[in-house]
């Protein structure tokens, strides 16, 4: 197994590598610049170019961010904040944190109701209840998260003034309720429906209906046999899911006034803040194949008899 | 039945969680950080949001309406806008500005009206209680026409204060620009040429003093903790992307009038947010929401209009369309009164020339009506062709119907030619560009092909010229005409449509040297008529804009510049 991941880490270098240099090129074949204003002058514009290196050949460029990731250095910001290390705006003015915060919340939420609420509906398998549920989640995985957070915030911060309309900094316990519903509303929905399937899928086995044969309780063959091979499918959902949750923040957090890295990563492509677009791709890439890393070393957890390289074949 | 139980129980949880989310009532709408109505006894704190996160608040820097606004509340120049007695709208909330001493107390202005000669008041003090001096002032000018500052407003001197063109263009050093600190408290600025605006623009935002000993040598001193402001109120945080909180500045000469204890900016690019955050009273003032609201938040007395000075106007480019009478054809076969009426919906006023509604002549007038009722867009052409009726939007399609014949006719217009509409991405300027190639392909025929991008790309595109038709909005720097007519002279970075008449820059350089007068003035609307005249027609006005904003009740004493800058420095609550 220790074996099995100093490799995976290995390969990550190689992988990050490749995701860099694709991201690089491609940002530099849209047209733009991070200096272009409705008032910069083409001298202005080639004045900063040269402050920053941007008139530099692309290979050198690239080489450069290479050498300078390799040092610890994610390089300044050249629009908004300019001349701020970007380190600085993610890490030590909260969005990394603020973002990671917000996802991890509303992932467990999603596994907390989603999986349950699964192993329930595949367990009443076509009584009212599970017809209600498949109802509730085919709406859920079918609604926008722009068009729920709207909503949200016109019932409830508008309407009712229950809730802040500007959640910030999430400083008190009100201030996450609608962001964190707005983002984990979709996974829930679709953790359940994902669950039910692969729920089903297993309630229908022999072993199963061997173990309902020898006495076994429900509550034990829903624990400890169905739903455990039934996450399978679950598992591989979650990996991908904590950085799209992240990533795809940006809706909520602008919805929410939050300021977190999913919206200062959609303003820097916008931008064509070149530095920040490497720097939140490296990071969040980087996240990406961490947790692909955790949802196969985690399949070995939950199925044993899942082989992770071929060497343990 | 325990199992149901269980089940029902689960089911209920994710009910109400996603209904009632931590149903207890009570004042959670105003809850968390950016709750601020002023308690009986408590500070008062007004909440503002006026747009996203500012690029920046350094004032050599700035170039958005918002960054100037943020520095127009920290900083101070020889000169400010002061509220007048007269009301800006219906609201009775909200004060016009007329620019005043602010820094200076008196200005020597000499016979040949070249030399300004401005004595600095006593009681002048940074924040940090370091006196203010002729210096600061000195020092923030040569920053901003220093190329290596590669200011925006770099530009805003050229051709007024001596030398700055030149260095500018990097043919002389900033120390040789024509500003002197005579002593402590005497600042002597020597001009290329008389300026009539020269005294409003000494109020402009990018020209406020600044410390020499602060700002260089750190790129961060704009973060609260290291600036030193003079203006009425101080940075104090600065939560990016969420908040500017900004607190009285004690040692301001003013002090003791000033309005709100604190001024809280949210920060925020979400329409929908921002009206729901007003709505909620969590925001004070907002002037920015989706446009389908502006009917309701009219109805319900929430939303007013004000003056700006604006025009939002297209681009024709002088390459690609090169018959004149194509673009003037182009131009007056819209329907603007269609556009304001059922497409923007926000109280604009239909465009009859380039320079806005709003900037005055020497005598007052309002420009954009001094030269004729019809307006510099129709003027020379009515001349030219007398028979058609161009007071009507019949007699305008009847000519440009003729003009647009014509250019076919002669073999100077292809009429399979496909004109490329570059806007950047909004659903209001989407609305604006079906409308106008609506009328065009109905009038003329003209096949127009929209193109929307996102606002990087797009500005790239205006740079290399790579369009057809190309929108902007342009707000007027200060008050006079030469703001407008100086962007479409030959070799201005803005003149993207690449007009070029030599008579046309001559009148334009010839207006900038001459002192505010009659002669100035004809000189003004010649060159505008020359803009719409046999040749021109390089820029399609739309509109004339203004602004809306809603205001929460009880808030008053807040004051306006039309040129659209919002002042809450002595905003008092009820």
């Amino acid at each position: 197994m220790l074996l099995y991941i100093l490799k995976r880490l290995l390969a990550s270098v190689g992988t990050l590598l490749v995701v860099l240099a694709i991201t690089f090129f491609l940002m530099n074949a849209v047209p733009g610049s991070p200096f272009i204003t409705e008032k910069s002058t083409p001298e202005q514009i080639a004045a900063a170019n040269a402050k920053y290196g941007l008139d530099k050949p692309l290979i050198v460029q690239f080489k450069n961010y290479l050498v300078s990731y390799c040092q610890g250095d994610l390089g300044v910001s050249l629009k908004m904040q300019e001349g701020t290390p970007v380190t600085d705006i993610m890490f030590h003015q909260g969005k990394f944190q603020l973002s990671i915060k917000l996802g991890l919340i509303a992932l467990l939420v999603s596994v907390i109701i989603g999986i349950p609420l699964g192993c329930i509906a595949a367990y009443n398998r076509g009584s009212g209840l599970d017809g209600f549920l498949r109802v509730v989640t085919t709406v859920g995985v079918a609604i926008p998260g722009f068009v729920l957070a709207t909503l949200l915030l016109v019932t409830f911060a508008v309407k009712l003034q229950w809730l802040p309309t500007i959640s910030g900094s999430l400083d008190n316990v009100k201030a996450y309720i609608m962001p964190i519903i707005s983002l984990s509303f979709y996974n829930t929905c679709y953790l359940a429906k994902l669950t039910r399937t692969s729920m089903l899928d297993a309630i229908n086995q022999d072993y199963i209906r061997t173990a309902r044969a020898k006495g076994v309780t429900t509550k034990s063959i829903v624990i400890k046999h169905a739903l455990r091979n039934s996450l399978i499918p679950v598992i591989t959902f979650l990996g991908p899911l904590i950085a799209g949750i992240i990533t795809g923040s940006f809706v909520v957090e602008s919805t929410f006034s939050i300021p977190g890295l999913g919206k200062y990563f959609v303003q820097s492509v916008l931008n064509r803040d070149y530095t920040v677009i490497m720097a939140t791709t490296f990071v969040l890439s980087a996240l990406v194949i961490f947790m692909n890393l955790v949802v196969d070393i985690a399949y070995k957890i939950v199925d044993p008899r899942i082989t992770l390289s071929s060497r343990e074949d | 039945m325990k199992k149901k139980l269980v089940s029902i129980l689960l089911v209920a949880a994710m009910v109400m969680s996603l209904v009632a989310c931590g149903g207890n009532s009570g004042n959670g709408g105003n809850g968390g950080s950016s709750s601020g109505k002023k308690d009986n006894d408590g500070p008062f704190i007004i909440n503002v949001c006026i747009a996203s996160e500012p690029e920046t608040i350094d004032p050599g820097l700035i170039s958005s309406v918002d960054g100037s606004t943020y520095t127009q509340h920290q900083f101070e120049g020889l000169m400010k806008y002061a509220p007048t007695s007269d009301y800006a709208d219906e609201s009775k909330q909200m004060f016009n500005s007329d620019i005043t001493f602010g820094q200076a107390k008196s200005v020597d202005i000499s016979d040949d009206g070249r030399v300004y000669t401005f004595t600095l008041r006593d009681d002048i003090y940074w924040s940090d209680g370091v006196e203010v001096t002729a210096n600061d002032f000195v020092y923030a000018w040569r920053r901003i026409v220093d190329p290596a500052t590669a200011s925006d407003y770099g530009y805003i001197l050229d051709d007024i204060v001596l030398n700055a063109s030149a260095i500018q263009a990097g043919e002389k050093s900033k120390e040789e620009l024509g500003i002197e600190a005579v002593d402590n408290k005497t600042l002597k600025i020597t001009l290329e040429s008389p300026c009539a605006y020269f005294m409003s623009l000494c109020g402009f935002a990018s020209l406020m003093p600044l410390r020499e000993d602060v700002v260089e040598g750190n790129e961060n001193w704009t973060d609260p903790s290291n600036i030193v402001v003079n203006g009425p109120y101080k940075i104090t945080e600065w939560v990016h992307d969420s908040y500017i909180l900004m607190e009285k500045n004690e040692k301001y000469y003013d002090y003791d009038n000033l309005g709100p204890d604190q001024i809280k900016w949210g920060l925020s690019d979400s329409e929908t947010a921002i009206v729901s955050s007003y709505q909620s009273g969590e925001y004070d003032f907002i002037e920015s929401f989706p446009s389908d609201m502006i009917e309701s938040l009219k109805a319900s007395g929430d939303c007013f209009v004000d003056p700006y000075i604006g025009t939002y106007y297209l681009y024709i480019n002088c390459s690609i369309v090169t018959d004149w009478r194509v673009r003037a054809a182009m131009t007056i076969c819209i329907d603007r009164e269609n556009i304001v009426e059922n497409v923007t919906q926000g109280g604009q006023t239909p465009a009859t020339g380039l320079v806005a509604q709003g900037i005055t002549d020497s005598t007052g007038k309002d420009f954009s009506e001094g030269i004729s009722e019809l307006g510099a867009m129709y003027s020379a052409l009515q001349k030219a062709y007398p028979s058609f009726d161009l007071s009507t939007y019949a007699g305008r399609c009847a000519l440009a119907k003729e003009l647009y014949n014509a250019a076919v006719a002669d073999g100077s217009w292809n009429p399979d030619t496909t004109v490329v509409y570059n806007f950047n991405t909004s659903e209001a300027h989407k609305a604006i560009a079906e409308a106008v190639g609506s009328d065009w392909q109905t009038v003329l025929g003209l096949n127009i092909a929209l193109q929307n991008q996102e606002w990087n790309t797009y500005t790239t595109g205006l740079g290399e010229h790579t369009f057809g038709v190309a929108r902007l909005g342009w707000i007027a720097d200060y008050n006079d005409a030469l703001t407008y007519l100086e962007l479409f002279t030959t070799g201005n970075p803005y003149n993207y449509g690449l007009y070029s008449d030599s008579k046309y820059d001559s009148d334009v350089l010839s207006a900038k040297a001459k002192e505010a007068g009659a002669e100035r003035d004809a000189v003004l609307y010649q060159a505008e008529e020359e803009l719409f005249g046999v040749g021109g027609f390089p820029v399609c006005p739309i509109y004339y804009y203004t602004r809306l904003y809603c205001i929460a009740d009880g808030i008053e004493n807040c004051y306006q510049t039309p040129l659209g800058y919002y002042f809450f420095i002595y905003a008092t609550q009820k």
